[in-house]
């Protein structure tokens, strides 16, 4: 109360101000991209047409004939969604084990799949390639995108997920198995629908992350299997030649992860920082 | 009994799955890095199939490790690394601080900021590099052009001209060039990851201490002291672990070096890399199992950070 009460009336009109200024200049550059698909091509590079133009949705409605967009965004839903699928499947059986039946092993596990996340992926890039082209022929398809988006954000998953659980009191899955409830029957009768909001999180975390991933979905991927980030990444335009097609096909691939990652911030701090900052 | 082995054979198809994962491609690495591979030679046609006859002991580390290429390399991954932590604690700190209070629109507020966390980013890259950066057709070659201009009109003002016509023309700046690449990726990455910082100080911040604040001002403790002496302590930790997440994240930085500039005066670790591996594997694995050394240096400070509160 007492800082409340210190801060003079300049403050309280200027504090705002300057908050909403600086929320502005970070949001800008996506308004820009949003707002420079709605221009020709022509239009996008004409200094005149900078702020007053015609809109048109032109870019939008070419852009399968363009990009081929929608190939390349069915190949990313469909890749993250099993990817997030099956880190799942893994995932919670092991974090519901961590959690209520910890070993003295468990936190050493924990810390040796927190550190699988932090190998360098370059530093194995040719053994992937190597492996999935020569050896096993799964060289762009969707399975190997899957199994790597899958095994990426799988300890962050199991991370995540064991946090969640964690918060759960013993007693109520003891209480399950009391009244002899299966191991299955306790993950999916009392464990998911208590801990459900952390779940759902976490899925949608690791579906994020999935989408946005450009280092394996660019490298291990031709065209089959190729994900958006291939599409934008082989499309950079370097002569501006396209800036209104580009910027549509942008937007259209960010949108629908900005919206949904609005929906889950709160969790991204636990996520990202493996529980140590609450 | 069966209070034992069930929760271990629930693990072990996650602890199997990242094992595997791990082990194999790392020694694979490892294995290559200690013969002489290459993918294509005329010459000698013997050395383009993984073979234990073509060992090379440490060669290709030496062939590295005296490689100019690699030297500069490390340097720009440093320097573009530390950049961008150094820009985003601070942004992230102030603008943390900014926002955490209550004022209107708030909540919006929130989420403008941290919007471009989930951007991917091929699309960051493209985006800052053609549409805001680029010298003519973008924001920036847009802007000097439109001050040059104005300058150019003032100089016909008759007094003032005079002040006006001993300002040079601007010229704009070209970011895909070798001296300004590395900055090009800078600004990117730190506007996409200075939200990561502000939101992990807020949540931070929210559990600051009210009543030691309080404390603190029924004691006089001036504002500036305040936020030394309190709340900069209270950040000391998610301080340190938003630096190390970023640094494996950015030690790893591709799309955005491929995308500004090709590796063009920004080439780090990653890219080069790629580079090798499009011949060289030897010396790709090489390099590759010194950047992994780089990365577990960081790696092994986060991991204690985040042990010491696993358990509580």
């Amino acid at each position: 109360m007492a800082i409340v009460a210190q801060e003079s009336r300049l403050s309280r009109v200027l504090w705002p101000i300057l908050a909403w200024t600086i929320a502005i200049i970070f949001f800008f550059p996506i308004f820009w991209l949003v707002f420079t698909s709605f221009k020709t091509d022509a239009d996008a590079v004409k200094p005149e047409h900078l702020i007053f133009f015609t809109p048109t949705l032109e870019n939008y409605i070419n852009m399968t004939e363009n990009y081929d967009y929608w190939r390349f965004a069915i190949n990313s839903v469909i890749t993250s969604v099993f990817a997030t699928l099956f880190a799942l499947i893994v995932g919670v059986p092991c974090a519901y084990a961590m959690a209520f039946n910890p070993t003295r092993a468990t936190k050493d596990i924990l810390m040796w799949m927190l550190s699988t996340k932090m190998l360098p992926a370059a530093a194995v890039l040719y053994p992937m390639t190597f492996l999935t082209k020569n050896f096993l022929g799964i060289y762009d398809t969707h399975f190997l995108v899957i199994v790597v988006l899958c095994l990426i954000n799988l300890p962050i998953v199991i991370w995540m997920l064991f946090t969640y659980f964690k918060e759960i009191p013993k007693e109520i899955i003891e209480a399950g198995k009391m009244d002899g409830v299966s191991t299955w029957g306790e993950i999916k009768d009392i464990l998911i629908p208590l801990a459900w909001g952390g779940v759902a999180s976490t899925a949608l975390l690791c579906f994020i992350f999935c989408w946005n991933e450009a280092y394996w979905t660019v490298r291990l991927t031709t065209t089959e299997a190729a994900t958006l980030s291939k599409l934008i990444e082989g499309n950079r335009a370097p002569e501006g030649l396209f800036f209104g097609r580009l910027s549509a096909v942008s937007a259209a691939a960010v949108g629908p992860i900005v919206v949904l990652g609005w929906f889950c911030q709160k969790q991204l701090v636990q996520g990202l920082t493996f529980g140590a900052v609450k | 009994m069966s209070d034992r082995t069930l929760p271990r054979l629930l693990q072990t198809p996650a602890v199997l799955l990242l094992l595997v994962w791990m082990l194999v491609p790392l020694g694979m690495t490892l294995f290559f890095s200690f013969i002489r591979y290459v993918l294509n030679s005329l010459r000698r046609p013997e050395w383009t199939s993984p073979s234990i006859d073509n060992w090379r002991g440490f060669g290709n580390y030496q062939f590295v490790w005296n490689n100019d290429g690699f030297w500069l390399a490390i340097y720009n991954s440093v320097f573009i690394v530390t950049s961008i932590v150094v820009f985003t604690v601070i942004f992230g700190l102030a603008i943390a601080i900014l926002v955490n209070r209550s004022f209107p629109g708030r909540g919006i507020v929130r989420v403008l900021l941290i919007s471009p966390f989930f951007v991917m980013p091929a699309v960051n890259a493209v985006l800052w590099i053609n549409m805001i950066l680029d010298p003519v057709l973008g924001l920036q070659g847009i802007a000097v052009a439109g001050l040059n201009e104005m300058i150019d009109g003032l100089r016909d003002f008759p007094v003032l001209g005079g002040f006006f016509s001993l300002w040079p023309e601007l010229s704009p700046i070209s970011f895909r060039a070798t001296q300004t690449s590395a900055y090009a990726v800078i600004i990117m990455v730190t506007w996409q990851w200075t939200p990561f910082a502000v939101l992990i100080f807020m949540t931070s911040l929210q559990s600051e201490d009210q009543q030691q604040k309080e404390a603190a001002i029924l004691d006089g403790a001036g504002k500036w002291s305040m936020f030394r002496n309190l709340t900069l302590p209270h950040l000391g930790r998610p301080i340190a672990i938003v630096v190390m997440i970023q640094a494996i994240f950015h030690l790893s930085l591709y799309a955005e070096i491929e995308i500004v500039s090709r590796g063009n005066g920004n080439k780090n670790l990653p890219y080069l890399i790629g580079e090798f591996a499009t011949n060289n594997i030897g010396a790709a694995s090489a390099a590759g199992i010194f950047a992994v050394i780089l990365a577990n240096v960081i790696a092994i400070f986060l991991l204690r950070m985040v042990g010491k509160t696993l358990m509580d």
